[in-house]
């Protein structure tokens, strides 16, 4: 099991944003869709998955209805807004951005 | 997020909340199954698996609690958390909540009666288009005596249009319209055409009812009169009604609230030119008061100087005495203007008013105190459970709010009920003959108000309960969970300070209630010098004076009826220069006008010498009658009679004074020193009475003995002042009633300084008791130690009662001083008040004492009560 990775503030709502971008999701299964992104770099808890969920939802960029999971269990379904679509687009930006920054200045002798 | 839907998800967040609960559940459920299934699918057993699953969420109840903080209305559920735990904490102490929200409510609302009586009559504007334009005008001479217009001087100002785009002028009319005693207006035509203002019903006075001297006999009525005197009659438009024997048509009701310009409220306008019909004679003759309308963009000094200048021009032709030195502007805005003078008045009322404010949250403060150093063990477990210190303070700001909204309700109440109760207590209590004189501008709560009371409960809740819980949230942790805090927090000085503060007020009030007391028993029980039962005076104009004089005699025989310039008890006399012949000093010395029956109608003796014959009464002869104490004064320990006084001319009279035309007048008579000016200066100290019959212009009175009944005489006088002419009289009533309502004065104050001053006492001695309480609660350790080595009862009462002894001798001792220091301001106001009165001083301080002792022997006896064992076990 690879070593939990804190997660940057901001850096759970991107990859929650871009796990629900390609089709709605339940919480586990956006947790193991992260895990599956990241390679199992990034372990997202229940403690802290669902809390970011609320948030989000309440900021208006998911928004949430329950169904039915594969395996035939009620589960509660999250799906992205537009304006999450928005939201999406813009942090990406901002990463991509940041990261840049990071690597090069981590290159720099 | 929009209003709307923060409010609807408010509502959402109030209605669903039990379904977004268990949403929340079903979701961590759900998740808790699917992981389940998961690991039963990777081959764990059921069992393992759902350990297993239970194990990675960490908990079900923190993550929920993690959930429940994202959501944007936690914040909402503290609230409701807190007012609920709020309500319990206050429900179980219901003593300490009822006295805070009457305490609060009490100051509150004495405030806010004051505040509503101080906003209609000086603050709240005029119900007219731009009433902040209008400024009563005049110019003042060089003895600093305001000029009073006459029609052409004002018309010469309207014309000047020099700073005013109008004005108007008008003249008091005090008489009876159709057996309603009424005050009225003689107004100028454009009197409510430049106001701007409409009538309820028919149409307003207008230019033309005043365009010819003696014509336009129509009337506007107030809407008050209407409704109170002529029953609200729909009819009334188009009746003719009686002013002074003069049949007039209403034609207009004004409308409800408008009482005209200045402090009388008027109750009738009537054209300027109708004058000279109904108010003849000299002593009638025009005096004018003239408002004006700023020119827009004209400044009030910018105005003074122009009508300094053009005043001086029109005086320029004058004797020296009357030319215009100064001028004065006064907003004609609000009823009464808010001069610098009349607030320096008012000072007083205002101070005590204060005090008993101050007093109520001084125990405020004492009791919030004492309640939050009871709480501190409370506080430091939720600081010790993790309660952030924002969180704690919210909370007690929270139950400050829960003491702040019921204590705005209490004090609008009690300025609601205090208020009525004023009202009541004044038309109860007042001479019936001068009810008519009281009325009271539209009192009713309005929003500003409302809003004051509001804000300010909330701003002595806030203060009291912040305090407190800023101090608490500072305490030390280990000490607040033994609920020890002798080491971090003593706050006796300050309470003991709070109780000093208290006792001293009430002493002060308490001396100034019974200062005034005094003085009024003082005066009622005067020897006035002559008999006001079942005399009667009737004011009446020149044009029928001679008639009801004579209708009287034919009545009620000869002698019944005296003529006099001015009724005695009507304020201080009026005065004249004289001099003694023989001497060089002249003296200004109270005179009046009154025909031979004044001296045997009220029954005061001629002491020496004779009464004026009906020769001289009749010519208005050149003798005097002196007062005992006149004729001490100019002639001591010499024989008055046959010596002259000389009479000297300082200027033009006023107009509405009447002068001898002689300048010597030889002394004929000493009558017996009587109380003949004002009730609040005793025995005149000097007085010369001129004679003067009925037939003679300038009076102003007729003064009337008559046996029985006052209802049965005052209806005989009206029934034969009526034959004479419709509605003749001006005036009438008891010389009792006059007498009462020279009184009256001093009862208000005393009723308003006795009610501050007992609500100051029972303020007092609730703090004192409250303060002793809790000292006697701290120090129950002590008194068990000291009754396990011995002390008895009695010792341990005497400790108690001697604390509250020392603060209530320091209270007491600082309330005399400041009673001694304010005793100057008033020491030469009235003969009648003693500010030094030591008997005042003896009792107001006695009570005070009283209060004190009794509100901590209760305390001390608990005190005394303390079971040795029981005390030391605790802690």
């Amino acid at each position: 099991m690879a070593q939990q990775t804190n997660l940057l503030q901001g850096t759970l709502d991107l990859l929650i944003l871009k796990a629900l971008a390609v089709r709605e999701m339940h919480g586990l299964g956006i947790s193991r869709r992260i895990e599956q992104m990241t390679n199992g770099t990034f372990q997202v808890k229940p403690g802290s998955l669902f809390p970011a969920l609320h948030r989000m939802a309440e900021a208006g960029w998911l928004s949430a209805y329950w169904g039915e999971s594969e395996s035939n269990r009620r589960a509660k379904f999250y799906r992205i807004t537009t304006s999450g679509m928005r939201q999406l687009v813009t942090e990406t930006e901002q990463w991509e951005r940041i990261s840049l920054g990071m690597t090069s200045a981590l290159r720099t002798t | 997020m929009s209003l709307f839907n923060r409010v609807s998800g408010i509502w959402r967040w109030l209605v669903h909340r039990n379904r977004v609960e268990a949403d929340l559940h079903g979701e961590l459920r759900a998740y808790l199954d699917q992981l389940s299934d998961e690991k039963i699918r990777q081959g764990m057993t059921a069992s393992d698996a759902r350990r297993a699953a239970l194990v990675e969420i960490g908990g079900i109840e923190q993550v929920k609690e993690a959930c429940r903080d994202q959501w944007s209305l936690r914040w909402f559920d503290s609230v409701v958390a807190d007012v609920h735990y709020g309500f319990r904490g206050l429900a179980r102490t219901p003593v300490f909540f009822l006295t805070v929200v009457i305490t609060i409510g009490l100051g509150l609302g004495l405030n806010t009666t004051l505040f509503t009586l101080f906003d209609a009559y000086v603050l709240r504007p005029l119900s007219v288009p731009n009433p902040y334009s209008l400024y009563e005008f005049t110019w003042t001479n060089r003895a600093g005596n305001g000029h009073v217009f006459n029609w052409p001087e004002a018309e010469s100002l309207r014309r000047q249009k020099l700073v005013f785009t109008d004005v108007l002028t008008a003249q008091r009319l005090l008489t009876r319209v159709d057996g309603n005693q009424l005050f009225g207006q003689l107004v100028s035509g454009n009197y409510f055409t430049m106001l701007g203002l409409g009538v309820d019903k028919g149409r307003p006075l207008l230019p033309g009812d005043a365009a010819t001297p003696s014509s336009g006999a129509v009337m506007v009525l107030g809407y008050d009169a209407w409704r109170g005197k002529f029953g609200a009659d729909p009819g009334i438009l188009g009746r003719k009604v009686y002013l002074r024997g003069h049949a007039v048509e209403v034609v207009g009701i004004a409308r409800p609230g408008f009482t005209g310009l200045g402090s009388i409220p008027a109750e009738f306008w009537v054209p300027l030119t109708l004058a000279p019909l109904v108010a003849p004679g000299r002593q009638d003759a025009l005096f004018l008061t003239v408002t004006g309308r700023l020119k827009p963009g004209v400044s009030v000094q910018q105005a003074g100087a122009a009508l300094g200048v053009w005043s001086k021009q029109m005086t320029a032709d004058r004797p020296e005495s009357e030319r215009a030195v100064g001028t004065m502007l006064v907003s004609r805005a609000t009823m009464i203007p808010p001069a610098p003078d009349l607030l320096a008045a008012m000072t007083p009322v205002f101070v005590a008013f204060a005090l008993v404010i101050v007093i109520a949250c001084a125990n405020v403060a004492n009791m919030m105190l004492a309640r939050a150093l009871a709480r501190q063990r409370e506080i430091g477990i939720r600081v010790s459970l993790g309660a952030g210190r924002s969180r704690l303070i919210r909370q007690l700001l929270t139950e400050s709010l829960l003491l702040a909204v019921p204590s705005a309700l209490v004090g609008l109440a009690i300025s609601e009920l205090t208020l009525w109760l004023a009202q009541h207590a004044v038309l109860a209590t007042i001479p019936p003959a001068y009810a008519f004189a009281f009325h009271l501008p539209d009192l009713s709560l309005d929003f500003r108000i409302f809003g004051f009371v509001i804000l300010a409960a909330l701003g002595a809740a806030l203060l009291f309960g912040l305090i407190p819980a800023i101090q608490v949230t500072r305490s030390n942790l280990t000490l607040a969970n033994r609920g020890d805090f002798s080491g971090s927090f003593r706050k006796s000085r300050l309470r003991t300070a709070l109780v000093v503060g208290q006792v001293t007020v009430c002493v002060l009030l308490l001396i100034c209630s019974a200062v005034i007391l005094r003085s009024r028993e003082h005066m009622s029980r005067q020897d006035l010098g002559f008999q006001t039962r079942g005399v009667f005076y009737i004011r009446v104009s020149d044009a029928f004076r001679t008639r009801v004089a004579e209708r009287l005699r034919q009545d009620l025989g000869s002698g019944a009826a005296a003529t006099v310039w001015r009724v005695p008890l009507h304020g201080r006399l009026r005065t004249l220069p004289v001099s003694p012949v023989g001497s060089f000093s002249s003296m200004l010395a109270g005179y009046n006008f009154v025909s031979p029956e004044y001296f045997p109608i009220l029954g005061i003796p001629i002491v020496a010498g004779r009464n004026f014959t009906p020769e001289e009464a009749r010519a208005e002869g050149a003798a005097v009658i002196l007062s005992e104490a006149t004729a001490r004064l100019f002639w001591p320990n010499r024989n008055p009679l046959g010596q002259s006084i000389r009479i000297a001319r300082d200027g033009p009279p006023n107009q509405w004074d009447k002068r001898p035309s002689y300048l010597t007048a030889t002394v004929v008579g000493v009558a017996r020193d009587a109380v003949s000016g004002y009730i609040g200066d005793g025995v005149d100290s000097t007085c010369i009475y001129f004679p003067t019959s009925a037939h003679a212009p300038g009076n102003e009175s007729l003064l009337v003995r008559m046996a029985g009944e006052t209802s049965t005489a005052n209806r005989l006088l009206k029934s034969a002042v009526d034959r004479v002419a419709p509605a003749a009289a001006d005036q009438m009533a008891a010389m009792d009633e006059v007498l009462a309502i020279q009184l009256y004065p001093f009862r208000v104050m005393f009723w308003i300084s006795l009610c501050l001053g007992g609500l100051a006492l029972l303020l007092a001695a609730t703090g004192i008791y409250g303060v002793t309480a809790y000292l006697v609660n701290q120090r129950t350790k002590e008194f068990g130690i000291r009754m396990a080595l011995g002390a008895t009862a009695g010792t341990i009462i005497r400790a108690v009662l001697s604390q509250s002894l020392r603060m209530a001798l320091w209270g007491a001792a600082l309330g005399i001083l400041l009673a001694l220091a304010i005793s100057p301001f008033f020491a030469h106001e009235m003969e009648a008040v003693d500010p030094y009165d030591g008997f005042a001083y003896l009792t107001g301080t006695l009570l005070g004492m009283i209060a004190a002792l009794a509100a901590s022997f209760f305390p001390s006896c608990r005190a005394a009560r303390i079971d040795p064992a029981a005390s030391l076990r605790c802690d």
